[in-house]
């Protein structure tokens, strides 16, 4: 053994960090005996006994007091606080060892390490599996609250849609002190065998209480469970930014910060061009009509870019691939030339799709990484559409260095770090085909812990109130929107009052782009009324936006959300029907006050 | 059915129950697809889709030039055997070819009876997908004559495979035009996102959006006639 063992008086080990005592009791077995708020002396275990770990051998448990402590390890002097315990066992002729380690590297974030090993009799492994009584007092703790969910009075419900591989904490908060811990399960690896992930998952749903993680024992002491404390004596929104922090170092970011395609940051209204139909194409002169549908865009608030679409449905119907199909439009790549001239000179984008499915066997990744080079040089287009992919194939990357203005957009949000890395815009898109989807208004928390990435949202689908919705949880959400029509021969016009809205929204969007898309934005913060979401924009300057949602079916007046006691407090209100805000105080605290009607969104310019 | 002359083959008029399924990937056609009972008046039907030297000799004859001529034969008639079909061809040029030979192109229901018949079959030779009996992902085109054991129960042959059919229709529904496509072709793309491809049955149809001709025009696309009474 490496580290000192140190001799402990009453067979207590713990650390204390800025905000958080832990102390494990190992007398009679290995029991979590504190884990509070140092601040406020906040408890956040509402039991004493709290096994830290149950291992269970086939259908047998291993008693935790049966477990021989071998050592104990504390070095809590230093800045890098380490403490741990060493324990063995032999059951039946099967011999295990295991640690437990808790590390404190930085001063508000706590790693919780569980490592075990396991001499199998005749070499013949056996199912182990582990329970972590502590885990579900913490679960069942009144104030614990699952990632994207909030308080709604006295129930927790979801409010967010989460679709990367990044795992956030759970938190569990006592509002009434301002502490806040979060829990996470920390990995990157997006798959079932991964016990972390196992626990991630598990530990957010209800019967979490009956989990057993299944692992498997090498001979040498192997993680088995890695915990990740954050710890904020500020509340939970602070427990939000530094696990986004703590997730975001390990990224490569620069590509979003290209000076060349610093346009796609404002690429908020884009339309989606199918070509066959009378939105752009003339039938009587058979020509592509560009300048009808940039005069159209302008009812939105004009249009930033436009994806032509004219391959799908029409690729296999013969053996003409996606690049000669350009070939048979009215003046081939000419007339396409001539629509991208027009576009530019209107200040609009032009992307065109690329469908991976129409990949044929004798060409390969890198055949049309050069068919596109060649159409950028004869067209001038600006982007590559992504079409049914959330990630971009090695061969593309080398185009952003010949045109380094140029853009990847997928049509899913890239899930993975390193197409979260590379891609560097996306659609947010929802809702499945056909099947009764309804559009929610709720936090999308890819575009938190990444503003620096466009999304435009889109539900191809969807109709009438539907249709609103989408305009309210792109305001909701501070993204752009996809216009899209013309769904390949199905005309879903948005109505006249709608255009206007996204009208106003892309006004809003433009004008207070450096808010909205500002690297302190925190989703989901605490509302003073039941009913209300509300997702709070910030750069960190004087200025802030808060988005707040009746999701109720009735008006609802009272306050909103608190916000900091300054003086000269400006408030506008700059979405949404009109709802009366006004400053009000509430106890020591102000708050954003008013009413907003049933299923409304609005946006407050607050100016310190 | 009467008798074959010239290869045309004489349908009687009959009434049938018309019901297609509607096959356009995601989207819809504003189309009644049944089922419903249409009129089939008496017609002669070419047994054939038109061939290459078929539609040479209506060029040969009248001088035809389409006004747009992009992707027009692009397959290169002259090059390939006379008894394959024409393909690379739009509505509009079969509309003036059928119109040369004194014809039209059938209508989506009148293609359907042709090759179901009365008996509503699946296939145009029975209701068991036969690959045999058809250009089904042959990779290429194949002679009209080449699959006699693919004829409907009429005596037409080359219906299903080989070359999808234009039909007579051309659809506004306010926004966009199409028209009707019958029967599959030889080519049979990879993907689900891809148009079906491959011998389709009889009770299928396919959305063509219209767009300018060379759009119009496919190297799997040509057409047969049929002759009202």
């Amino acid at each position: 053994m490496m580290y000192k063992n140190k001799k402990v008086k009453n067979k207590i080990i713990s650390l204390s960090s800025r905000d958080l005592l832990f102390a494990i009791d190992y007398e009679k077995k290995i029991n979590l005996d504190k884990l509070f708020d140092l601040n406020s002396k906040y408890n956040f275990l509402k039991n004493k006994n709290n096994d830290l770990l149950k291992i269970k051998i086939e259908n047998e448990i291993i008693s935790n007091s049966f477990l021989r402590i071998e050592n104990v390890i504390d070095q809590t002097k230093n800045k890098f606080k380490f403490i741990a315990l060493d324990f063995s066992y032999l059951f039946k002729k099967d011999i295990f060892k295991g640690r437990v380690s808790i590390i404190q590297k930085k001063e508000n974030i706590i790693d919780i390490i569980f490592q075990l090993a396991g001499k199998w009799n005749n070499e013949i492994p056996k199912k182990t599996t582990l329970i972590f009584p502590f885990l579900c007092n913490l679960n069942n703790h009144k104030n614990f609250l699952k990632p994207g969910h909030v308080i709604n009075g006295k129930k927790s419900i979801k409010k967010s849609v989460w679709n990367f591989h990044e795992y956030p904490p759970a938190i569990i908060t006592n509002n009434s002190k301002n502490v806040a811990v979060g829990i996470e399960f920390f990995d990157q690896f997006p798959w079932q065998s991964n016990y972390n992930l196992g626990m991630h998952e598990a530990f957010l749903k209800d019967d979490f209480d009956h989990y057993e993680s299944e692992v498997q024992l090498n001979t040498e002491l192997s993680d088995v469970i890695t915990m990740r404390l954050y710890t904020s004596s500020k509340g939970k929104n602070e427990i939000f930014h530094l696990w986004k922090e703590n997730t975001r170092s390990r990224y490569d970011l620069r590509k979003y910060f290209r000076p060349k395609n610093t346009w796609i940051k404002k690429n908020y209204i884009t339309h989606f061009t199918f070509a066959y139909g009378k939105e752009i194409f003339d039938y009587k002169k058979t020509k592509l009509n560009i300048k009808k549908i940039i005069k159209d865009g302008k009812e939105f608030g004009g249009y930033d870019s436009l994806i032509f679409w004219h391959q799908y449905p029409r690729l296999g119907l013969d053996s003409t691939n996606q690049w000669d199909l350009y070939k048979y439009l009215p003046e081939e790549l000419n007339s396409i030339k001539k629509i991208v001239e027009i576009c530019h000179r209107n200040g609009i984008k032009f992307f065109i799709p690329f469908k991976p499915w129409d990949v044929r066997s004798n060409e390969s990744l890198d055949y049309h990484a050069k068919s596109l080079e060649h159409f950028i040089t004869k067209t001038n287009i600006d982007g590559f559409f992504l079409d049914t992919m959330s990630s971009l194939p090695e061969s593309f990357l080398k185009i952003q260095k010949k045109f380094p203005s140029f853009e990847f957009a997928s049509e899913g949000t890239p899930k993975e770090q390193r197409q979260i890395e590379q891609l560097t815009s996306s659609w947010d898109q929802i809702g499945d085909i056909r099947r009764n989807y309804k559009v929610e208004v709720e936090a999308n928390m890819f575009r938190f812990v990444f503003p620096e990435h466009p999304l435009n949202l889109v539900s191809r689908w969807s109709v009438g109130s539907d249709k609103d919705s989408i305009i309210k949880r792109a305001a909701f959400n501070g993204t752009g929107l996809v216009i899209w029509q013309d769904v390949f021969g199905c005309w879903l016009p948005f109505s006249k009052k709608q255009k206007k809205v996204i009208n106003q929204l892309k006004y809003v969007l433009k004008k207070f782009h450096n808010i909205i898309f500002g690297s302190n934005s925190t989703p989901l913060i605490d509302t003073l009324s039941a009913g209300l979401i509300c997702n709070e924009f910030s750069n960190n300057s004087n200025q802030k936006i808060f988005a707040i949602y009746n999701f109720t079916k009735k008006n609802i007046s009272g306050p909103f959300v608190k916000i900091e006691s300054k003086i000269n407090i400006k408030i506008q209100q700059v979405f949404g029907t009109n709802s009366s805000i006004q400053l009000k105080k509430i106890k020591k605290d102000q708050a954003l006050y008013g009413t907003i009607k049933a299923d409304d969104v609005v946006l407050v310019h607050i100016k310190y | 059915m009467k008798s074959i002359q010239n290869n045309k083959i004489f349908i009687d008029s009959s009434e049938y129950i018309y019901r297609v399924a509607h096959l356009t990937l995601e989207g819809t056609c504003s189309l009644d697809h049944g089922p419903k009972n249409v009129f089939i008046k008496n017609l002669y039907v070419d047994k054939y889709p038109v061939t290459n030297q078929q539609f040479l000799n209506f060029i040969k004859s009248t001088g035809y030039k389409p006004a747009d001529p992009q992707r027009f034969l692009a397959h290169n008639p002259n090059k390939i055997k006379n008894n394959y079909p024409v393909v690379c061809v739009s509505q509009h040029d079969a509309m003036q070819y059928a119109k040369w030979v004194g014809g039209r192109l059938p209508t989506d229901e009148e293609w359907q009876y042709i090759a179901a018949g009365p008996n509503y079959l699946e296939w145009p030779w029975g209701d068991i997908f036969d690959p045999l009996v058809c250009n089904h992902d042959q990779g290429a085109l194949t002679p009209v004559n080449a699959h006699k054991k693919g004829a409907s129960w009429c005596g037409c042959e080359d219906l299903s495979g080989n070359t999808w059919e234009w039909t007579s229709g051309i659809y506004d529904d306010g926004e966009h035009k199409f028209a009707l496509l019958r029967g599959g072709s030889f080519f049979y793309a990879q993907d689900h996102w891809h148009v079906g491809g491959g011998a389709r049955k009889n009770n299928y149809h396919w959305k063509l959006q219209i767009l300018n001709e060379g759009m119009n025009r496919a190297s799997t696309l040509g057409f047969r006639c049929v002759y009202d009474v």
